[in-house]
């Protein structure tokens, strides 16, 4: 007898202008489980879903459901077959209610008049039925992230879909909320319906999935039950090799105190009330110290106010010595402070600037590449050439590359030459290996223990408790605009991580 | 007085069905900075109709059909603006600051060939437009302006519709991942701003003269429509108390002279330049919480998401 | 292929594509235009038509080459404007109304105060510079969208300087006569820009030195843009705003720099046309914005904002300006040659797209750039 496959996607193949995206790809979706699919960035995960959601026409290869094939051309088409996606990057409009992006492309209707009433009656009953709890009528640009994730949850239910697409769900969620999501899921398996799982992390996988298909560079690899598998089995045909999962490093020789800073406040620009509170602390040379803490709890601010980015209204911030509290962000770079930014495209490159431009960004108006307000072309040639050397950063037409047309990977070892290159007593590295590959995160791992281990003071934001775990000395975490709590990667535990995260618990002030 | 409450009305009517057409146009998530064009044209082709037209035909089928042809002519025109910035991705600015240049141009073009002259000048009758109560004398656009106006509010709110074109002003990737056409809705949008336009155009042309050089357009009120729509916060409502406070400077514009107001010693010039300003000071008060919908003037691209 | 050639190629692909993309739109501009010319009357369309647009200036050889140029050097200046602005990722459609307040700078320092003409000229640019700045402090302190402000006072500006001039028909720079502002030739001669013998030349009094201070300008436009560090940390900002706060540049400085000296670049073009005779200014025009503003940025977008490329597309649009002029008014509206320039506007609108399948076909390519490169990522424009 044939196995009962809810969804079948066979030989799929969808390219973008020169990249295969996903090369002869294969899944099959049991009715009734939870099926994960495993790779790193880049591999093909988010675009086999669009396929199967509708969003990308793949150039080769069917789609059956219940057997029968059948074609896709857009969402409204995957919702008529029950298929439901939680995106990564939340589809929802800020500026209205819970109730309106639920129904949004579904909503009940008279002769065109919408009937709201029709719609708020099916959300709550849904809520009450799963315990996703909601206010049908707040504004999303109100309510939390997680709460965001309830919204498009619900979205799926109130389509009556069946196959629900998970898609990198727990990047933004506490520890015991990514408990609770998982048990969400189980829920839902419960009802008959098929999950698929989106993740690069292999926990989650072995705590839920009931089976998983795994890619890499777009092809797929296989297809393996949970049971019979192992994470370093996973691992290795996720990444094609062994890998490390711990990083090696000599014990921290802590120095002198590089960076101080006492009672820093900074407001936000999302509500009224301060995104950072009052928050000290110290960073010595020679160590790492790690700031954790889940998304938007005043992390990104307290780098920007901490690089100059941002106005600090109270506190001070003391780099080796010298008060830098109300210098400018060129001051600040010029005392000794690196910052490789959260976001490289936003912040850390001119994208449309060639190479050798973005490695000067902060230094061309030096005296050494520039004359009388002219730029010494030569001179900024020379020196890019020389960091593209020696920090092996691959393009495709060396300094003159503009650096739109780079990958991620040799876009984000760009800026750490340039930033590592500046001989910094402090680096700030915010989240420095986000949506690279395996390989780019060990080099730059390495890089950063590097620079640890001559001396200098490094200041590491990451969201992944992983990367925390691993990399850092000294771990602050942070929890709405506070840190609430100083740990020894040695002697804690991510659990123990994740109660402080989610503001469970909070040590004394005095603890620091 | 009287004649304050006129020109208020009347002009105050012209700015806001205007606005409202921008309004569409914006929530839709493209930046219409065509208005002026739309209004040109569309003051145009209504125009022309009722010129063309014998007087002896019942004044209700002259108001109508040229309203008719008004707001095709703006809505045909508004497809340029559309077509330029939903399916080939161009920048909504440029692409509007050449449909109002193309509008003087095509014009005049055609109002000298209609005329078979040098002269960009076109004759017509408007008493079909005019009607009194008591010494208040108004035009249609009047009422057809405060029906439209109640219509935009209910279509904005309280329809699906609605609904979905603010969706795509606002995040046309969310609006995409629920099945709803983004190119649809925006053009749909664009479409209705040159409907509401090219309405506003005719009404400011047709009721205080019975001759229109086309040489001076509409005179920039379609840039002010667009100010009208800014102090209106992309609502309905506002945009209407906006378009009337507006009004006020012009009608003083007009009347100064002839009033007590002549005293003052301010010319037309600074009555003109006062909405401007208005409009600055309040957009300098107003800009840290702007409503403007989010994704306006970014083209919509399937693929980036 | 080594390193030097390849990014010459490159290069030369990026400027030749640009080129044949503005030929296209060009193309097509003239095109719509000659169908315009067949339906209004197919007799005459061709001869005393499209060829006379084509023929431009020299259908009346000098006269109408002089002419040509002295409609030039304003544009170029006012395409530089637009130019400039661009290069900062600012849309300056306010040119018209820094345009209009240099128009009045430059008359008003020679019309009442008499002036030297060089003085004239840097106070047509100062009054530029001010109307200029105003968009840019809007847009750096309060992020308001500098379109929006421009356009707001364009308007402001027109009012204003045509309340001034006008005074109820009493302003001393006001002729009633002629319902103008006096000519300079006649109230003060040396404020007028020297003509140094090319008036003779072309047989027309406006041909002044004028187009050579305007291509001089571009020149150091390019300069400023393409060899300094202020040009960096210009193009910077334009390209990616955080990215050059990040960097330490002050990205509000730049915004009204690059504002303010696009202002000045326009004001001193309205300063090249009232100051060579070329025209006198009507205060009882109310009712449009100086047309010179708004084809500032056709020349601009038709350039792909390169300052020299600015040159030949400015004389361009005035050598089918001057065409259309030339064009026999019982036939033909000479708003034919506003058409056709509006047209090429409205496709240069998307010359991006154009640039992009040019390049394309240029090079049907061997060399992939980039073994690992990625699609593209789009940065997200600002909104208002």
């Amino acid at each position: 007898m044939a196995e009962d496959f809810v969804i079948e996607m066979l030989h799929i193949t969808k390219e973008f202008p020169g990249i295969k995206a996903n090369d002869d790809v294969t899944l099959q979706l049991r009715r009734g489980e939870v099926h994960a699919l495993l790779g790193e960035n880049g591999a093909g995960k988010s675009t086999l879903m669009s396929v199967l959601f509708g969003l990308y026409q793949p150039e080769q290869g069917v789609i059956k459901k219940n057997g029968k094939e059948v074609n896709i051309k857009d969402p409204n088409v995957a919702n008529d077959l029950g298929i439901g996606m939680v995106h990564q990057h939340f589809k929802l409009v800020e500026c209205f209610s819970v109730l309106d992006n639920i129904m949004l492309g579904v909503e009940p209707c008279k002769a065109g008049f919408l009937q709201k009433e029709v719609a708020r009656k099916k959300v709550v009953e849904l809520s009450e039925k799963y315990g996703l709890r909601v206010d049908p009528d707040a504004l999303i640009s109100d309510i939390s992230v997680g709460m965001q994730q309830r919204v498009e949850i619900l979205k799926m239910l109130y389509r009556d879909n069946e196959i629900l697409i998970f898609d990198e769900p727990t990047a933004v969620l506490t520890p015991q909320e990514i408990d609770e999501l998982m048990e969400i899921m189980r829920g839902f398996k419960k009802e008959g319906k098929s999950i698929l799982f989106i993740t690069h992390k292999l926990n989650e996988i072995m705590a839920v999935a009931d089976r998983c298909t795994v890619l890499r560079k777009g092809k797929g690899i296989g297809t393996v039950d949970i049971a019979n598998t192992t994470k370093e089995e996973l691992s290795r045909m996720m990444v094609g090799r062994d890998v490390q999962f711990a990083v090696e490093k000599a014990p921290t020789k802590p120095g002198d105190v590089v960076l101080s800073v006492r009672d820093m406040t900074v407001p936000s620009h999302v509500h009224k009330k301060n995104a950072v509170r009052g928050v000290s602390f110290d960073v010595r040379g020679g160590e790492i110290v790690c700031l954790a803490g889940i998304e938007g709890n005043g992390q990104t601010e307290l780098v920007y106010g901490l690089t100059g980015l941002d106005k600090v209204t109270q506190g001070t911030i003391t780099l080796d010595g010298k008060d830098i509290t109300h210098a400018s962000i060129r001051q600040r770079s010029k005392d000794g402070m690196s910052h490789i930014p959260e976001d490289r495209h936003k912040y850390g490159l001119v994208l449309d600037y060639s190479l050798e431009n973005n490695m000067v960004l902060q230094r061309y108006w030096e005296p050494k590449f520039q004359k009388g307000g002219f730029i010494d072309k030569a001179a900024v040639r020379e020196y890019s050439d020389r960091l593209i050397r020696q920090y092996d950063v691959r393009s495709g037409q060396g300094s003159m590359t503009i650096a739109r047309s780079m990958s991620g990977g040799n876009q984000q070892k760009a800026i750490i030459a340039r930033e590592i290159d500046k001989d910094p007593k402090l680096l700030v590295a915010v989240q420095p290996t986000r949506g690279l590959d395996v390989g780019a995160i060990e080099y730059i791992h390495k890089q950063i223990v590097a620079e640890r281990d001559s001396g200098k003071a490094v200041l590491l934001v990451s969201l992944e408790l992983d990367e925390v775990m691993n990399l850092s000395d000294r771990i602050l975490v942070m929890y709405e605009g506070e840190i609430v709590g100083e740990f020894d990667p040695k002697t804690t535990t991510v659990q123990e991580l994740g109660l402080y995260m989610a503001g469970a618990k909070k040590q004394g002030k005095e603890a620091q | 007085m009287l004649l304050l409450i006129k020109y208020t009305l009347l002009y105050g009517i012209v700015l806001m069905l205007v606005a409202l057409g921008g309004m569409f146009s914006e929530h839709s998530g493209v930046i219409n900075i065509a208005l002026e064009g739309i209004m040109v044209i569309g003051g145009l082709g209504g125009v022309l109709a009722v010129a063309v037209m014998p007087n002896s035909l019942p004044p209700f089928v002259i108001v109508t059909v040229s309203i008719l042809v008004a707001a095709l002519s703006g809505m045909v025109f508004s497809l340029l603006l559309a077509f330029a910035s939903i399916h080939l991705k161009a920048d909504q600015t440029i692409g509007g600051t050449a449909l109002n240049m193309l509008a003087t141009a095509i014009a005049i073009i055609l109002a000298k060939n209609f005329n078979g002259s040098t002269s960009s000048k076109i004759n017509y009758t408007n008493n079909a437009f005019l009607f009194k109560i008591g010494d208040l004398e108004l035009s249609v656009f009047v009422p057809l302006g405060i029906v439209l106006l109640v219509i935009s509010y209910i279509v904005m709110y309280k329809t699906r519709f609605g609904l979905r074109l603010r969706a795509c002003g606002e995040h046309p990737q969310a609006a995409d991942s629920v099945g709803i056409n983004v190119y649809k809705m925006r053009y749909s949008g664009v479409l209705i701003s040159g409907v509401l336009g090219g309405i506003g155009g005719l009404a400011y042309i047709i009721p205080s003269v019975q001759t229109w050089n086309f040489e001076v357009g509409v005179a920039g009120t379609g840039f002010l429509a667009l100010a009208v729509m800014i102090f209106g916060q992309w609502k309905p409502v506002h945009i209407f108390g906006a378009a009337m406070f507006f009004a006020v400077f012009k009608s003083l514009a007009n009347i100064a002279d002839a009033t007590i107001l002549s005293q003052l010693g301010w010319s037309s010039n600074i009555y003109n330049m006062m909405p401007f300003i208005a409009s600055m000071i309040i957009l300098a008060f107003t800009s840290k919480n702007s409503m403007a919908p989010k994704a306006e003037g970014i083209p919509y691209d399937k693929g980036s998401r | 292929m080594s390193r030097k050639s390849s990014d010459a190629s490159a290069a030369l692909r990026q400027k030749s594509s640009s080129v044949l993309a503005a030929l296209l739109c060009i193309l097509i501009g003239l095109l719509v235009g000659l169908i315009a010319l067949f339906i209004i009357n197919p007799e005459h369309a061709w001869s005393q038509g499209f060829l006379r647009i084509i023929q431009g200036g020299f259908y009346d050889f000098p006269y109408g080459v002089g002419k040509t140029f002295t409609n030039s050097a304003p544009l170029i200046m006012t395409g530089l404007s637009v130019a400039f602005a661009f290069k900062t990722g600012l849309f300056n459609i306010g040119a018209a109304g820094q345009y209009t307040l240099g128009a009045f700078g430059g008359l008003y320092c020679a019309l009442i105060l008499n002036l030297p003409w060089y003085v004239c000229l840097l106070a047509s640019a100062l009054f530029g510079a001010v109307w200029g700045a105003i968009p840019g402090i809007f847009k750096a302190y309060l992020n308001i969208n500098e379109v929006i402000t421009s356009i707001m006072f364009n308007w402001i500006g027109l009012y204003m300087v045509n309340e001034i001039i006008y005074a109820r028909g009493t302003g001393a720079m006001y002729d009633a006569n002629n319902t103008r502002t006096w000519k300079v030739a006649d109230r003060s001669p040396q404020s007028l820009i020297p003509s140094c013998g090319l008036s003779d030349l072309f047989h027309t009094p406006s041909t002044t030195i004028a187009i050579f201070l305007a291509i001089a300008a571009a020149i150091l436009v390019w300069v400023i843009l393409e060899k300094t560090t202020f040009g960096y940390e210009l193009k910077a900002v334009g390209l990616n705003k955080n990215a050059a706060r990040y960097a330490g540049i002050n990205e509000k400085k730049n915004i009204i720099l690059s504002m303010t000296i696009a202002g000045a670049l326009a004001g001193f073009g309205a300063g090249l046309l009232y100051l060579s005779a070329g025209a006198e200014w009507n205060p009882l025009n109310t009712t449009s914005l100086p047309a010179m503003g708004f084809n500032g940025i056709a020349t601009a977008l038709l350039a792909a904002s390169n300052p020299i490329g600015t040159i030949f597309s400015s004389v361009f649009i005035s050598h089918i300006t001057v065409g259309g002029s030339f064009l026999p008014t019982k036939y033909f509206p000479t708003e034919i040659a506003d058409l056709i320039s509006g047209i090429i506007i409205y496709l240069c609108a998307f010359a991006m797209l154009f640039r992009g399948v040019i390049a394309k076909k240029l090079h049907v390519d061997k060399n992939t750039p980039d073994a690992n490169a990625e699609p593209a990522v789009k940065t997200k424009k600002e909104g208002k």
